[in-house]
């Protein structure tokens, strides 16, 4: 599929969705980030890249490796190869 | 071990073609059950005095077929009498008064299936990343379901 083709080796492949993939402008980019980052650290590191997104910081979760994760002070383990989404309000069924 | 066992099936799907109440209930229907129930999304043609014009989904498809087997396990641990789940939810465009969703459970008896077809849908709107975008005359909507606990519902 698409996200799998940004992928290149020592980097984490981020995924955009709805609202967050039209502020951004892209679906998909890899992003070298830190090993070891918080999860708020690692929205202010997207953020820089794409600065539009800053409006929907308050709405808006992370799903690492297909688990939710919350904007804050959670410490993140990043593998090369993992896979990040930015997760706006989910509005399925 | 017995030929007809009718050993207990998830149907899980995500397309972007017209849903077929058809096809998801014969998914589940089963000899040893009583009961098949049925939700069916549809689209609105309205929305707080605007006309909608069509919706539109997307989703984190890895994710949310999941999420939606997730969502069948805890129902089988809730309702262990529940034969088999089926979750169709349409993706792309969906004209006005088709299907976006339809989910289907076969339960030896009518409480079970009734209650786990509920459970579905009210969990698949506070867990499963598919977004809907409604598309107005003039403008158009990402919308957030009132389940969904990180959306800022103070706008």
């Amino acid at each position: 599929g698409g996200p799998e083709r940004c992928l290149l080796p020592g980097q984490v492949s981020v995924l955009y969705f709805a609202r967050s993939a039209e502020l951004a402008g892209l679906r998909c980019e890899t992003l070298s980030v830190p090993r070891e980052i918080t999860s708020l650290q690692l929205w202010e590191e997207i953020v820089k890249v794409h600065p539009r997104l800053a409006v929907i910081r308050d709405q808006v979760v992370f799903a690492v490796r297909q688990e939710y994760v919350l904007l804050g002070d959670q410490p993140l383990v990043l593998q090369p190869g993992d896979e990040i989404a930015i997760i706006p309000p989910i509005s399925g069924g | 071990m017995e030929e007809n066992e009718d050993v207990p099936k998830d149907f899980i799907k995500l397309k972007s073609e017209k849903l077929s109440v058809d096809e998801v209930s014969e998914l589940v229907v089963s000899p040893y059950c009583g009961a098949v129930s049925l939700f069916i999304g549809t689209t609105r043609n309205n929305f707080e005095g605007k006309k909608v014009i069509h919706l539109e989904y997307e989703a984190y498809t890895s994710m949310a077929e999941t999420e939606i087997k997730t969502i069948c396990r805890d129902v089988r641990q809730k309702w262990p009498s529940v034969k088999h789940i089926a979750v169709h939810h349409r993706l792309g465009v969906v004209p006005i008064t088709e299907a976006s969703v339809i989910i289907a459970v076969s339960s030896p008896h009518r409480a079970e299936s009734l209650e786990a077809v509920m459970y579905c849908i009210n969990t698949l709107k506070a867990s499963v990343p598919i977004w809907k975008k409604e598309i107005y005359e003039d403008e158009y909507s990402w919308k957030e379901n009132k389940e969904c606990f990180w959306a800022n519902s103070e706008k």
